[in-house]
């Protein structure tokens, strides 16, 4: 069968002239950066969400480029410049600012926990950790969690994105 | 367990039942909101949404 043109294995894509975009909603922890940094293009509530008519290309790269996860990435539709940015240590597809990569410096021999409370959203925890929640168990290895913080998710303890639909604010 | 392990983290992230979520071990808490950074040891953070002291729990969701 013949995939759409917008749609790619695990998700969809978005074009401008310059880049494409993609998105792979099974990797969205719904930390929010897309929507609060440019409801523009990024908008949840829109069908299709992403308009990439909606600011310049340097725009859509810095915040896609926020995305903590894989859930929103870009390349260049010119082949020749991403392998430009290959040669850059960076992966052309994931390809992400390096001062975005580490979040957290040593303290002594120990890497911290990097614990992020995002602007009316949930609790994004990244690194190492024993993580337990109603009777399970995990380790985590350079992990990465969404909780619900606004109390009202359908995945508890994990974010759903409900909080924007309840318009849940911090105070 | 190897001497010069620094990966190792004895970080634990709890979340207890129908209460915050606790999290002990080396903590770097960004709020980006209230654009506040600090390193800390142990916190519990709200998860219903009603504390008045966010992200902080303060017992709300008990009442």
């Amino acid at each position: 069968m013949e995939m759409e043109k917008n749609s790619f294995s695990g998700g969809r894509r978005y074009r401008n002239n310059e880049i494409t975009v993609y998105w792979k909603p099974d990797a969205c922890v719904h930390a929010s950066y897309c929507y609060r940094e440019l409801i523009e293009v990024f908008d949840p509530g829109r069908r299709p969400w992403v308009d990439m008519n909606g600011a310049t290309t340097e725009r859509i790269i810095e915040v896609v480029n926020m995305c903590p996860t894989e859930a929103l990435t870009w390349k260049w539709n010119d082949e020749s410049k991403n392998r430009e940015i290959s040669a850059d240590h960076t992966n052309h597809v994931i390809f992400r600012r390096p001062e975005l990569l580490e979040e957290t410096e040593p303290i002594g021999q120990v890497n911290p926990v990097s614990v992020k409370i995002m602007t009316d959203g949930p609790i994004i925890i990244k690194g190492d950790f024993t993580f337990s929640y109603s009777g399970n168990k995990k380790e985590m290895n350079h992990g990465i969690i969404s909780l619900c913080r606004c109390g009202a998710s359908n995945q508890m303890p994990f974010c759903d994105g409900t909080h924007r639909k309840i318009g849940f604010e911090d105070k | 367990m190897e001497e010069n392990d620094n990966k190792n983290s004895t970080a634990i992230v709890e979340v207890i039942d129908n209460g915050p979520v606790k999290i002990t071990g080396q903590i770097v808490l960004r709020d980006l909101k209230k654009d506040f950074t600090g390193t800390l040891t142990e916190v519990s953070l709200c998860r219903c949404g009603r504390s008045c002291n966010k992200p902080y729990c303060d017992d709300s969701h008990m009442n």
